[in-house]
């Protein structure tokens, strides 16, 4: 009698995938070391000539009596630090997924990937963990340069909170990482809708200005993206500038848009691997 | 790995849940592809014509159709078929990678269409080649992480990786990048990876598609011991008659997504043993002479004509196939010697593989493959 390797998923075997995957992946990452360099100076000229702008339009960046109406804080850099920090995990949950798949299908590995038994939301999992540890790396770095270079400070006791919206907030990500690996099945060049959605993010999340500077239609677009959740209560936490109705608010609507994140990525994936299994138009790259 | 399977045993094995005879059977199973017409740039902007909309059979590209097939448990079944043929879709179709649009296929008694992952838990896949596998790691990281796929213990993963790899004897390259690799080592990879998880059906892919004469001998024995010593249900998908005739306990002829015949490379050979074969080399071979001898001799059929290259000194080969072929060769000579060719020799033989496939599948050959 012919027996099946066949196992039945457990805790241990799914974590396997999970640690796998995102192990193959940072391996991926120290194959091409310069990427690391690219990455950590890359958000740093990214955000410095925003601090330099409003350095030239106001004279200084010292404590701004406008900037504390409209954010309840009076320091300027460490809001933009916050958004580009925290916008570096979309940046890399939004890229790095839709490529990785795009690699695969390139690779001919997708099509092993797809003919295993295992779960691919582990996968998935597994794909946005190791953008993420990426990601962390990168802030940490960010973090450390801001302090020597703006004097920017943290207060100890919020590190855990913050690390606990961090973790929300990659939870939506893997939900809009999962909508977008399902339309680089289909679409194959994921790049250009990761870029649109990048873009989203930037404009109507308060990244690098206050939503309230938004118009009105803006702001309900802002409203729906859970980066600009998370950044309220990140920054609230930090600078203290926001009640903590506010804060946990926040955190509670960032809880409400990752679940429906994940479940919409859940059902779109699914549907898009049995449409393009049909079509045939899985192996394509 | 003992203690592997008796952890499947005793937990989470499934067993072949119905006809032991068989590991893969097929029922009518049928793939149909959408042509995809590029209609350039601004294509889109154009109103689609009536025929790119609808159904017709010349927007559809048949790639299985209906075919029935049945592969014995513990057999070596060979699927051989000109490029395009139906050869991949196939095996994708049997290993859940694509969905069958009519009919199903049963592997290891369960159903590709509604037990997907224990079909998939069933089946060792290499397709694809060398390309299939993660170059920047090293054979150990690749093999470890399609075992965690596999949902393979970690503790069973690290005996099963340095057994395979032992196996295919590469134990002492195992941490090198895939990328250092010859094509050869690779393909070895690939088939280790298909036998990660031990399972009894394996399909294999052209798997010696681009490898040298030693690479492949090396592939093929390992595949004939894998059948003879572990009992493993093989299908092997290739073009090449030589591998096909020399491994295979039967052979299925594929052709325009269809089965034609399917037998022992023996019971298929008997097919055309009762027509002869002539085979002529020779130089200066007149400027069309398929059309030349046909107009001389309808009922003869050219099955190969491999031109030659005087320079070199290759001669060009005629195979002819028919009846009295052997009655007729004299007649042949004098035409193409009316032709002034220079005949430097005269065959005649019993069928080969690849005449029997030629005969099926009208396909003539090329060197190395269909055309």
């Amino acid at each position: 009698m012919k027996k099946t390797t066949y196992l039945e998923s457990s805790l241990n075997t799914n974590a396997f995938i999970v640690w796998s995957e995102t192990l193959k992946n940072i391996k991926f990452l120290a194959a091409y070391p310069v990427i690391f360099v690219f990455w950590t100076i890359f958000p740093l000229f990214w955000f410095i000539p925003f601090v330099l702008q409003g350095q030239a339009l106001v004279g200084n960046l010292g404590p701004s009596v406008l900037w504390k109406d409209l954010t309840g804080n009076t320091e300027v850099v460490p809001f933009i630090i916050i958004g580009a920090i925290l916008n570096g995990y979309v940046l890399n949950a939004l890229y790095g997924v839709g490529e990785s798949i795009r690699e695969e299908a390139y690779q001919g590995t997708l099509d092993y990937v797809l003919a295993s038994p295992c779960n691919k939301a582990y996968v998935l999992i597994g794909k946005v963990l190791s953008g993420s540890i990426s990601s962390t790396v990168y802030a940490i770095i960010q973090f450390t340069v801001c302090i020597f270079l703006f004097g920017v400070t943290i207060t100890a006791w919020v590190i855990m909170p913050v690390i606990l919206v961090i973790i929300l907030l990659i939870l939506g990500l893997y939900g809009i990482a999962l909508m977008l690996a399902a339309v680089s099945l289909q679409l194959k060049q994921a790049h250009e809708v990761a870029h649109t959605l990048d873009y989203i993010f930037y404009v109507f999340a308060p990244v690098r200005y206050p939503l309230q500077f938004l118009p009105f239609w803006a702001q309900v677009i802002g409203q729906i993206l859970p980066l600009t959740y998370a950044l309220i209560a990140t920054r609230g936490l930090m600078f203290n500038s926001e009640s903590p109705s506010t804060i946990y608010l926040a955190i509670f609507l960032l809880l409400i848009i990752d679940v429906a994140a994940i479940l919409i990525g859940f059902y779109l994936f699914n549907w898009m691997e049995k449409r393009t299994k049909k079509s045939g138009t899985i192996s394509h790259y | 790995m003992r203690v592997f399977l008796r952890l499947l045993k005793e937990k989470n094995m499934v067993h072949n849940q119905g006809n032991e005879e068989y590991s893969i059977e097929t029922i009518n199973l049928t793939k149909v592809f959408r042509k995809k017409k590029h209609r350039g740039i601004f294509g889109f902007l154009r109103k689609k014509e009536k025929s790119q909309s609808s159904n017709s059979k010349k927007d559809l590209t048949i790639a299985l159709d209906h075919v029935n097939c049945k592969i014995g448990s513990g057999e070596l079944f060979g699927l051989l078929g000109p490029n395009g043929a139906g050869k991949t879709t196939f095996v994708k179709c049997i290993s859940t990678i694509l969905i069958p649009d009519e009919g199903t296929a049963i592997v290891n008694g369960f159903d590709v269409r509604k037990q997907t992952s224990l079909v998939r838990a069933s089946i060792g896949l290499a397709i694809g080649g060398e390309r299939s596998l993660y170059w920047k790691l090293t054979a150990r990281d690749n093999l470890a992480y399609f075992a965690s796929l596999y949902k393979m213990p970690r503790s069973i993963t690290k005996e099963r990786v340095e057994e395979l790899l032992g196996k295919m004897e590469l134990l002492d390259r195992a941490d090198e990048r895939v990328e250092d690799y010859s094509t050869g080592m690779r393909q070895k990879i690939v088939i280790a990876r298909a036998l990660l998880h031990n399972p009894p059906v394996l399909l294999l892919d052209e798997p010696t598609l681009g490898l040298d004469p030693t690479f492949s001998r090396q592939i093929r024995s390992q595949i004939r011991e894998l059948c003879n010593k572990e009992g493993k249900t093989i299908l092997l998908a290739t073009h090449y008659m030589k591998e096909a005739d020399e491994m295979c306990d039967r052979i299925a002829i594929i052709n325009n997504g269809k089965i034609v015949a399917v037998d022992s490379s023996d019971k298929l050979k008997a097919m055309v043993k009762e027509t002869e074969l002539v085979e002529v080399s020779c130089y200066n071979l007149p400027s069309d002479p398929e059309k030349y001898l046909k107009s001389l001799y309808p009922d003869i059929e050219i099955v190969t004509l491999i031109p030659g290259n005087e320079a070199e000194g290759t001669p060009s080969r005629i195979k002819l196939m028919g009846e009295n072929a052997e009655k007729r060769a004299s007649k042949v000579l004098e035409a193409l010697l009316k032709k002034n060719a220079k005949i430097t020799n005269v065959n005649i033989g019993t069928p080969t593989l690849e005449d029997v496939f030629i005969k099926l599948t009208g396909a003539k050959l090329t060197e190395g493959g269909a055309e």
